[in-house]
């Protein structure tokens, strides 16, 4: 710390509680988040805002009551910027749909159920959403908002996210701006620290990744991105050699890269908005370094993601992070007839749960025994129906994340990472056929 | 005894002498921390299920999920985390942890320090202090 915060005179009086109790601990919070960062002033926000909810508990030091937000809320105070709602509500993440055929504990812990009806009401949390809803929230509950806000931010604007899949995707692909710091406070207030993404200069590209792989799958680029992440740390990497990604291969790379590594931006010059060409992505400057991830490290990555010694697969898991409408239509179009031999769930964003039901695609899953939901996942739920040993994924977040739920040798999970289609594949036959071509 | 000093910056100030454990790799949280374990669940981590509590967490950079507070939460949190690189989860840890947190050194920690040696971390006046455990 030791950062002298330049407040104005309007922060000040905010910070002086003239403004009351919430709005004063929500700039407490800002200012010491500033004074960590090394941050010399706040940014106000004209982008959009999303926060894991209920988030009333901004750290375990700076909180605020129902009660206190229930007066807020009848004041007619209101959040400053467009804000979402990410992913469904802690601790209990709870499924917004489909949870009546979830059959799993909450969170490793085995007295609660996410198919027991009484705890699911109470996991919606209610009480803060009817509060928050009345302030502009709006409860989307995805990890993917980006998929269904139909309010994007432009180039340029100051945002404020969560999740590590949506950091990359609002500042390498919409090029608006943002650090991993959506909370109640930056969204209520409208104001963000100035620092890291929102600073043009620390935009710019940093290492240069090459590829002797032309890399245009989907689980290519979800490889690639694991990789690339392991490799570049919290750089700012420059892709090139690559294909042209599609929404799904942007979802997939985004996840990957901030799981293998802690990538907040990085570049694809002639497809991002802030890289129209090489030159351009480096900001003119030469890069600190080169780095190839060709077929070796991309091999490398991919038996990484796999974690298993039998191909007897359980489960399959597919959405993370949450799909889009076309993924959901093409997991229909592939299972239309066919009848699911072990689980498949199937996770969307709530705002496109009614979409495919609308357009029949839930029909079609339900008659080949598959489960759509929406709002959560396996990882965020901390656990697998009970009996399952062997997990079968196509993203590498998932298949990073889940085993961390099960370290113990007498249960540990083990996890089949490959394409869609090999999951789909394991779903009928309920076996691993998948490999690295 | 030999001690090595590195300057560095105060994320959250304090001053802690404690033992070092260091991770060789970066740190990832989320389901791939158990802060009710007090270590890393990661699976071919080198500190799979190493308990961090008491301890000067040393580390190259975060990576992956905000869950990454996690490291700082409970009652079985790090003395104190020093690590290479910062960035917004490095800053989501301090917020949560309240224990003394530097980061930018003149010269990398990574380097120095080892897993046992005693390290000083006195971010109130800026600086590490190492002492070799041999």
């Amino acid at each position: 710390m030791g950062t002298a915060v330049k407040l104005t005179d309007e922060e000040k009086r905010v910070l002086d509680g003239g403004d009351g109790a919430i709005p004063q601990v929500c700039m407490q919070y800002l200012v010491e988040m500033c004074e960590i960062a090394g941050a010399e002033k706040l940014v106000d926000l004209d982008g959009t805002g999303d926060l894991h909810t209920p988030g009333n508990q901004l750290s375990p030091f700076y909180g605020f009551s129902l009660e206190e937000l229930e007066k807020l809320a009848a004041s007619g105070a209101y959040f400053k910027i467009p804000t979402f709602a990410n992913k469904s509500p802690f601790p209990e993440q709870a499924p917004i749909h489909g949870w009546e055929n979830c059959n799993i504990c909450s969170y490793q812990n085995r007295d609660n159920r996410q198919d027991d009806p009484a705890f699911h009401e109470k996991a919606l949390h209610e009480d803060f959403f009817r509060l928050y809803r009345k302030m502009g929230m709006m409860t989307s509950h995805s990890c993917a908002n980006y998929l269904t806000m139909t309010y994007l931010p432009s180039v340029g604007q100051h945002c404020s996210w969560f999740e590590s899949s949506q950091i990359p995707y609002c500042n390498a692909v919409l090029g608006a701006r943002t650090n991993f710091d959506g909370t109640f406070a930056t969204c209520f207030l409208g104001k963000a620290p100035y620092y890291g993404m929102h600073i043009t200069e620390n935009r710019y590209g940093t290492v240069l990744v090459k590829t002797d792989r032309l890399i245009q799958t989907d689980m290519e680029w979800d490889v690639f991105g694991f990789a690339v992440g392991a490799d570049v740390a919290c750089e700012v990497p420059v892709l090139t050699g690559t294909g042209k990604p599609t929404t799904t291969q942007y979802q997939k790379l985004n996840s990957a890269i901030h799981t293998g590594g802690g990538v907040s931006m990085y570049h694809i010059p002639g497809s991002t908005p802030e890289a129209p060409t090489l030159e351009w992505a480096l900001g003119g400057k030469k890069p600190k370094r080169e780095t190839l991830i060709g077929e070796t490290e991309l091999k490398k990555a991919y038996d990484t993601l796999n974690f298993h010694t039998s191909d007897n697969v359980d489960m399959v898991y597919l959405g993370c992070p949450h799909l889009n409408i076309v993924d959901v239509m093409l997991l229909a179009r592939k299972l239309e007839g066919k009848r699911c031999r072990i689980p498949l769930w199937i996770m969307t964003a709530p705002w496109l749960y009614d979409v495919a039901k609308n357009l029949g695609y839930a029909k079609v899953l339900a008659d080949a025994g598959a489960l759509l939901m929406s709002g959560a996942c396996l990882a965020a739920m901390g656990a697998v129906p009970e009996g399952v040993r062997n997990l079968a994924v196509d993203t590498a977040k998932q298949a990073y994340y889940i085993t961390g739920c099960y370290p113990d040798d007498e249960n540990r999970l083990q996890v089949c990472y490959g394409s869609t289609d090999d999951c789909i594949d394991a779903a009928l036959t309920g076996r691993w056929h998948g490999e690295w071509r | 005894m030999k001690k090595i000093r590195i300057k560095g910056r105060c994320e959250y100030p304090g001053c802690v002498e404690a033992e070092a454990l260091v991770s060789p790799m970066p740190l990832q949280g989320f389901a791939n921390v158990s802060p009710g374990r007090g270590y890393t669940t990661e699976r071919n981590h080198p500190l799979f299920k190493v308990p961090y509590t008491g301890k000067v967490l040393v580390y190259p950079s975060p990576r992956g999920s905000g869950g990454f507070m996690a490291y700082g939460r409970g009652p079985l949190k790090p003395a104190a985390f020093v690590h290479t690189v910062a960035s917004s989860l490095t800053v989501l840890c301090a917020l949560a942890a309240h224990v003394p947190c530097m980061t930018d050194f003149e010269e990398d920690p990574m380097a120095f320090i080892e897993t046992g040696d005693m390290v000083l971390v006195n971010a109130d006046e800026g600086y590490i202090e190492i002492t070799k455990k041999d």
